[in-house]
């Protein structure tokens, strides 16, 4: 089953247009990165999903049925933009949240004291948010989300405001709540992070959808027939074996250590390139060049602006 | 409704929770009985010793007694000394600096030309209260009078006495038999400017309240559980409840600190009360009989006054009003980022808020006038305004519900808009909101 359809959405605020005819279909018990520059719609996008708006045409199927109130509840959701009371002692604040979630006091309260001992915060439930760093409070966040079991996470920026080690440990629980069965919407910047923990994406741009599916596949369908290749010997002896039928993207290397990326022609396989240079040089490690999602990122987002 | 049964419970406890409110609502009522205490003290003062000289050189109201040498009053009940009053006198004039040196607290000089020019010298040492100043005036007054009388020979004194006249006018609305109309109206300005003073105080704690959520961001968090109306309403129930929690502590300390001056002082006034009533009947009216009728006038006030009815008013016109105004700054507080940009909006609060009160008092001035009758039914004016009516007594049924029917169905309206308002208002960040974008917001179908 998909844990999520998003079928032919429209959203207008005024005249200006959030999202165009937007899809998408994410699997269950899945990582999947909403990717796009700021300002693209992914927002909106979020915000219909999470039912504070709705859209002005378009369904969203959760689980099979049709999107409505109650599954509030089986939603958590981290916006990028997140805050909490102040003033209020950080266990009755998780507290409230979790009962504005549908869970009994009682159950929160024995979630909480669970999620507080394993993210190692014990010992903070009467201190008030002034009283924390930022970090420390999104820790407090990330528990109230993912509080009431969500069959649906929408982690909107999830790393931002930790430091290295808290982050791995939040990627470890985003990780670990995945094999459990949830199935997780990553909004996020981070390429990195999307390489790492994202089994699908979708990235919009300017309120379309203009690239969705399953990450490796995503990066092998842009990958450019291209190929790294490691050598001792001479980067002239290198070039001058490619010949008219494979392009020396880029070089890097010294004296008589190379690494080189080549473009092949039309037409032409790998075992071509290597017949034509495998005489010249000590071939030392060959493999295709897969591009990072950064660069996808990037090419899409232009792409679509020379288009336009 | 469980949700907003949480909001309100949150919004609820946060605050009187607060050590502000704690101090406020435990200090407010002090403050207030710390001033009447000011007030007992200062009339309390007024009961200074007056130890008067009356310097009589003309023998209007003095005469030698030839048993003890010294002279005394021609007319001996007009001077009694009680409460503090010593009349001594004399028929040679005393030099300032004797008068300095001596005892007495005033000089009373009478002239020659009395007759005349009716006019009597006062001179003191520290300056007499005009409570003092009007009680030897009308002890002095009586005994010119009783000389006059006795000396013209036309008629006896208590012949006299017996024909004199003094009227009071008693106000009595024919078509109501009411005597205190103005009074009332004043009792029913102090219900206003309660509603007034809590509508404005939680009003503003609302408008915080939104902004706080806003500015802090944690209301992303909770729009994805609850509607946002949901939020906005819970909210403003839960801020209402703190201040008729508020209202109600504080009239339950009032009532115990009325109760207790009241007893440390009935004592004390009960016994001047008697006191005047027994000159009263030696058929000597003077001031303080006035000023115990006018004390007995105040009771009788307050006991005509049909409270159950202004107290439920009251309750209904503090909700409706509450409500209205809540909505407007609600939505202030979602439009607007930070409190500096809160400034452009609170024009359109505040004017009706403040006009409603002045309104209010013009109709203290004349409670039956039109403008009291027609703001008494406009629903930003009406909940002060028909406070002073109702007071005043002699509003219709239909009337009142016609007021309060109109200032319901005005709250479901102004709630819904500043839902509308709200909804659009608490996610928008950076962008200053206009008027015209408000009316936009407001016509968003979803």
């Amino acid at each position: 089953m998909l844990a999520l359809e998003v079928n032919h959405i429209n959203k207008a605020y005024g005249s200006h247009k959030a999202l165009s005819d937007v899809s998408l279909s994410m699997p269950e018990s899945c990582i999947y990165g909403l990717l796009g520059p700021n300002g693209a719609g992914k927002t909106s996008l979020i915000r219909i999903i999470n039912q504070i708006t709705a859209p002005d045409e378009g369904e969203v199927i959760f689980f099979g049925e049709a999107l409505k109130a109650e599954h509030v509840h089986q939603i958590g959701y981290l916006p990028e933009e997140r805050g909490l009371y102040r003033k209020m002692k950080i266990g009755d604040q998780a507290m409230y949240l979790a009962q504005l979630k549908g869970m009994s006091k009682a159950d929160a309260k024995r979630e909480l004291k669970m999620w507080f001992d394993r993210l190692d915060i014990g010992d903070w439930w009467n201190k008030k948010v002034e009283e924390l760093s930022k970090g420390m409070a999104q820790k407090v966040q990330f528990i109230s989300t993912v509080l009431h079991k969500p069959r649906l996470l929408i982690l909107d920026e999830p790393f931002s405001g930790f430091d290295p080690i808290n982050a791995a440990v939040i990627r470890q629980e985003i990780l670990r709540l995945r094999d459990e069965g949830a199935s997780i919407i990553l909004s996020t910047h981070n390429m990195a992070s999307v390489e790492e923990i994202c089994d699908n994406i979708t990235l919009i741009h300017q309120s379309h959808v203009v690239i969705e599916g399953e990450v490796n596949e995503v990066r092998n369908r842009y990958a450019q027939n291209e190929f790294e290749i490691e050598f001792n010997g001479s980067l002239i002896g290198f070039t001058t074996g490619l010949g008219p039928f494979f392009h020396l993207v880029s070089t890097e290397g010294e004296a008589n250590h190379h690494r080189a990326i080549v473009k092949l022609g039309e037409g032409r396989k790998l075992n071509d390139l290597l017949k034509s240079v495998i005489d010249t040089v000590d071939i030392q490690e060959v493999k295709p060049r897969v591009p990072s999602m950064n660069e996808i990122f990037i090419s899409a987002v232009s792409n679509v602006k020379e288009g336009l | 409704m469980n949700k907003i049964g949480l909001i309100v419970t949150r919004e609820y406890l946060s605050r009187v929770k607060k050590r502000s409110f704690v101090i406020m609502t435990l200090v407010g009522p002090l403050i207030f009985a710390g001033l009447m205490a000011v007030a007992i003290l200062v009339a309390q003062a007024d009961q200074t010793e007056h130890n008067i000289l009356v310097v009589d050189t003309t023998g209007i109201v003095t005469r030698l007694d030839d048993a003890s040498g010294q002279y005394v009053p021609t007319c001996l009940d007009c001077f009694p000394e009680k409460d503090g009053y010593v009349w001594r006198f004399t028929n040679s004039q005393i030099s300032d600096s004797a008068f300095i040196a001596s005892d007495h607290t005033v000089m009373i000089e009478l002239y020659d030309d009395l007759y005349l020019h009716k006019k009597v010298g006062l001179f003191y040492k520290k300056v007499p209260s005009i409570s003092a100043t009007s009680h030897m005036e009308s002890n002095l007054e009586r005994a010119v009078e009783r000389a006059r009388v006795v000396s013209e020979g036309v008629i006896d004194y208590e012949a006299y006495k017996r024909l004199k006249v003094d009227l009071t006018l008693n106000k009595v609305n024919i078509t109501k038999g009411d005597s205190f109309e103005q009074e009332r109206a004043g009792v029913g300005m102090g219900f206003a400017v309660i509603i007034f003073f809590f509508i404005f105080v939680f009003g503003a704690y609302v408008m915080r309240g939104v902004m706080e959520e806003k500015s802090n961001r944690i209301v992303e968090v909770i729009i994805s559980s609850v509607k946002p109306f949901q939020l906005m309403l819970g909210k403003i129930i839960g801020i209402g409840l703190v201040a008729i929690t508020q209202i109600l502590i504080w009239v339950v300390f009032s009532m115990l600190i009325f109760g207790v001056v009241g007893l440390l002082f009935e004592s004390g006034s009960l016994a001047g009360a008697m006191e005047t009533a027994e000159t009263m009947q030696a058929g000597q009216a003077n001031m303080d009989f006035e000023s115990f009728l006018a004390q007995q006038d105040g009771f009788k006030l307050l006991l005509e006054i049909n409270w159950i009815l202004m107290l439920s008013m009251f309750v209904l016109y503090f909700i409706g009003g509450y409500l209205l105004y809540s909505g407007l700054f609600a939505s202030i507080g979602a439009a607007v980022d930070d409190e500096n940009d809160t400034q452009q909006f609170m024009a359109p609060v505040m004017l009706p808020l403040m006009f409603s009160y002045f309104i209010s008092i013009m109709s203290v001035n004349n409670p039956e006038g039109i403008a009291a009758k027609v703001f008494s039914f406009i629903p930003f004016t009406s909940p002060t305004v028909m406070m002073v009516r109702v007071a005043i007594g002699g509003v219709s049924f239909w009337e009142l519900l016609l007021s309060l029917g109109i200032l319901a169905a005005s709250c479901f309206g102004m709630i819904w808009i500043a839902g509308k308002i709200y909804r659009t208002g608490i996610l928008m960040y950076g962008k200053r909101a206009t008027y015209k974008e408000l009316w936009k917001w407001i016509t968003y179908k979803n």
